[in-house]
């Protein structure tokens, strides 16, 4: 069978599926009056309802934050490589796409099947939601047509918009990352309904257009959130698969094309993840302003152990990420010189971490808690409150922040006459947020929550004002730089890349806790405060449970995962590179650093 | 042997998985269960099981804990310590009784300095207590140092009356019984007139609860599983359990039952 006819049947059968299921979606209206007259809920065997709605939402939701976000960080890349027209970056874009590609369908099976669970589990539920959104359904289901199409025209279209047509190309990456955010931004205003209900009266009846129950509290932050997150999700899921093929590779040319592949991945993860923390405070603020019970019952109620653990995997990611640039930076010539900034890095990072994960009350024995007065630990209690947490996140940051820094300029000596300056104001940038960050830290202990809540907007200013600064110097001061010697691809320590593996495991955890916490947050509530949960699983469960779950749910994720990715690649066995991309030589160096 | 890249991946992934799922389940183990409903409406009840009850609610439905503590100042709420005695001279010209049900119902009405205003009525949704509870728990809050004199009769009819089950659920629920079909076998098969009252027409019974206002306090729901489960669905405090006969489901047709449903309903 030649390529070209396996890539029509596959297209032809991915059309089919995706027709499938916007006729599903269209139907939902009928299905939802029939549900009118059935019973609340209907029991799923053996797991029950609850577990596989849950279940499935998750899986779901991982294949779409990775085909929503890595699209993003691709089309950057392939814009990058037709304005400096370098190969590489044009393969690694189109490398990125095809792992898109081909998860691509599975997310469409698994969205019909979250559907087909939601209409027939919880009928009550979806007619009511229904009720409220249903001229949405029809502007998903436009969008979801019009992503496909321009995705696979996008993919499929590689060398017939080469050369001149290149731009038409970009064009179309651009345009498929448009559709797939605006399906994200309507897919958001469903759940975030749930959790903010607005734009209904007290009979849960919309008031007035749909755009009421949209504009929810959640809805904005939630929208930024999550693209920022698919982004990390997306550069860490690429990163990994990056690594397997490093460590799987028979060639040191295979091994330095996948080293710098995953390089870039947890590149655009970093940079990412950077910002994901003050998008993550606009949420948290927006819950508070829709409902304060509901953010006290997240942040000090049942949910308040979550955030310890919360706080454990990010400083994971921290200490990981930071980790894995160090070792690569082994790999470059003239990175020896800033080795001695590693171990104050690594103090900072890891007192950070003991801080953020410590817990405000701890868990103890009745005698423990008398011999210590109280649940509180007399000093380390005081690392348990927020001025502290936040505090030492944004330090965490800016040490990340100042590997990265280290990193890019491992094998340049700037050249530009303004260098000493430069260097100067750069060093108290980076000094004067750090005394911003602590100050109002300190500061914090001795005001009202009210107040120390608006500290963390100067903390976050601070910080970022610095990351601008600093980069806005980095530029053109190591234009033109003198290169120290060429970055060695492929000889990275390959523990590296369990580093690379193990963001991603973490990340996508990660993004399990944080789905559990912004449901369980309605606890007993289907809409919160406007449809009750009445059934069986009405309880919102443990941690630990939760824990196991998420744990089972990642699992099957990076099964499938991997199933997918090894189906991908059977079709490039033995060819020199999938439509005509035949990959780079790195091996042997590049001073090219990203 | 030369174990293959994806087994050593996969048992790296799966020992760190593991390693979080050990750490979540070796913390405090804590489930949000939902509320129960309490309904103490036409009853008996004493002084001591009305406090115990508005307690058991202060702990759990109302979430009071979450912002309030007693005997510990906190940044949200007041201190409730000795709340009975001081509620009587917060405002004056108003009883103590009269300014803890204001501040239930009406948290914005009078806010104590140096608070910010962020308690909500807790009456609606999501918290949405009953009349019952609002008075088990004006009878709690005054027993902090004062003296409980709170009747039902000064909880306003109209509080608690938004649906348990939320504005959307209340409003789905249209039963095609009919009512005066349905009060026929309120007197009649039921027998449910030997035991209870229910508004003007029905006055005798007093072994079991007033229903006189059983659709504002309870759900359609409750009101149809108490009907064919009595003993599952739990006994009102300050009654005999088990004196519901629990066959009564059965022996009803279904279109008695339904008409029965539809008549408790109407008593608002």
């Amino acid at each position: 069978m030649s390529t070209t006819t396996a890539v029509r049947r596959s297209t032809c059968a991915c059309l089919l599926l995706l027709a499938a299921a916007a006729l599903v979606l269209l139907a939902l209206p009928a299905e939802a009056q029939q549900a009118a007259k059935e019973p609340a809920y209907r029991q799923f065997p053996v797991l029950g309802s609850r577990l596989a709605v849950w279940a499935v939402a998750q899986i779901h939701l991982n294949f779409a934050a990775f085909i929503l976000g890595v699209p993003i960080f691709a089309v950057i890349i392939e814009i990058i490589g037709w304005r400096t027209g370098e190969a590489r970056y044009d393969w690694l874009s189109h490398e990125f796409v095809k792992l898109t590609f081909a998860a691509f369908s599975t997310t469409a099976l698994l969205g019909a099947l979250l559907l087909f669970l939601f209409v027939g589990y919880y009928p009550k539920f979806w007619a009511f939601m229904s009720s409220i959104f249903f001229t949405t359904y029809w502007v998903y289901a436009l969008l979801f047509f019009a992503e496909t199409f321009t995705v696979y025209l996008w993919y499929y279209g590689w060398d017939w918009l080469s050369g001149s047509r290149k731009w038409i190309h970009v064009c179309l990456g651009v345009l498929s990352n448009l559709f797939g955010t605006a399906i994200l931004v309507v897919a958001n205003s469903w759940a975030t309904f749930m959790m903010s209900p607005a734009g209904i009266d007290d009979s849960g009846a919309l008031k007035g257009s749909v755009w009421g129950a949209m504009n929810n509290y959640a809805w904005m932050p939630i929208n930024i959130h999550r693209l920022i997150a698919n982004i990390v999700f997306g550069g860490t899921i690429a990163g990994a698969y990056a690594a397997f093929r490093f460590l799987s590779a028979k060639t040191d040319e295979e091994r330095a094309r996948y080293d710098w592949m995953g390089y870039i991945g947890n590149f655009v993860a970093l940079s990412a993840f950077i910002v994901l923390p003050f998008a993550g405070y606009y949420l948290g603020r927006e819950i508070y302003a829709f409902n304060q019970t509901m953010g006290i019952t997240m942040m000090g109620g049942f949910m308040s152990w979550l955030w310890i653990i919360q706080a454990i995997l990010i400083g994971i990611l921290f200490l990981g990420s930071n980790y894995y640039l160090w070792l690569g930076m082994e790999r470059i010539p003239g990175a020896e010189r800033y080795r001695k900034y590693v171990p104050p890095m690594l103090i900072i990072l890891t007192i950070g971490f003991m801080v953020w994960a410590t817990p405000r009350s701890m868990v103890i024995t009745l005698d423990e808690a008398r011999a210590m007065g109280g649940t509180h630990h007399p000093l380390l209690g005081f690392f348990g409150v927020m001025s502290a947490k936040n505090t030492v996140v944004n330090l965490m940051i800016l040490t990340t922040f100042l590997s990265y820094i280290l990193y890019r300029r491992a094998n340049k000596i700037p050249v530009a006459s303004w260098v000493r300056t430069g260097m100067a104001v750069q060093w108290a940038a980076f000094g004067a947020a750090a005394a911003v960050v602590v100050f109002y830290g300190v500061y914090g202990y001795f005001v009202e929550s009210i107040v120390r809540i608006g500290f963390s907007v100067y903390q976050v200013g601070a910080v970022l004002g610095a990351i601008v600064v600093v980069m806005a110097i980095d530029v053109p001061m190591f234009k033109g730089a003198r290169s120290t010697g060429a970055i060695r691809w492929g000889t990275i320590a390959p523990h590296s890349q369990y580093v690379l593996i193990l963001l991603a495991v973490t990340f996508t955890w990660l993004m399990g806790l944080m789905g559990f916490a912004r449901s369980g947050i309605r606890q007993h509530w289907h809409v919160y405060g406007v449809l009750r949960d009445t059934s069986v699983d009405a309880v919102t469960p443990a941690l630990g449970y939760a824990a196991n779950v998420i744990t089972v749910v990642t699992l099957v994720f990076f099964a499938l995962v991997m199933f997918i990715f090894w189906i991908g690649g059977l079709g490039e066995k033995g060819q020199a590179g999938a439509h005509g991309h035949a990959a780079p030589v790195l091996a042997g160096g590049s001073d090219k650093d990203d | 042997m030369r174990v293959p890249v994806g087994i050593k991946v996969g048992a790296f992934a799966v020992v760190v998985m593991s390693g979080y799922s050990w750490f979540a389940n070796s913390i405090p183990q804590i489930e949000s269960k939902p509320p129960e409903e309490l309904s103490l409406e036409g009853g008996t009840v004493t002084q001591a099981q009305l406090v115990k009850a508005g307690e058991q609610i202060y702990h759990t439905k109302g979430t009071c804990e979450i912002c309030h503590r007693i005997g510990q100042k906190g940044t949200r709420a007041p201190d409730l310590a000795g709340v009975g005695a001081r509620a009587a001279k917060t405002k004056p010209g108003m009883s103590a009784k009269a300014y803890i049900i204001e501040s239930l119902l009406q948290p914005q009405a009078y806010v104590v300095e140096g608070y910010p205003p962020i308690m909500p009525q807790i009456d609606k949704p999501p918290i949405a207590l009953n009349r019952s509870e609002l008075w088990a728990l004006t009878a709690f809050l005054q027993s902090q140092g004062g003296t409980v004199d709170v009747t039902l009769a000064d909880i306003p009819a109209t509080a608690g009356a938004a649906a348990a089950g939320g504005g959307a659920a209340a409003a789905e629920v249209k039963l095609p019984g009919d009512p005066k079909a349905g009060e026929a076998v309120f007197g009649g098969k039921g027998t449910c007139i030997a035991c209870h009252k229910a508004g003007s027409k029905f006055t005798a019974g007093t072994v079991g609860p007033d229903l006189s206002q059983i659709a504002k306090i309870q759900t359609p729901d409750y009101i149809m599983k108490k009907i064919l489960d009595p003993k599952g669905m739990g006994t009102v405090a300050g009654f005999p359990p088990g004196v519901m006969p629990q066959d009564l489901g059965t022996r009803l047709a279904a279109k008695e039952y339904v008409d029965l449903v539809a008549f408790l309903l109407t008593l608002k």
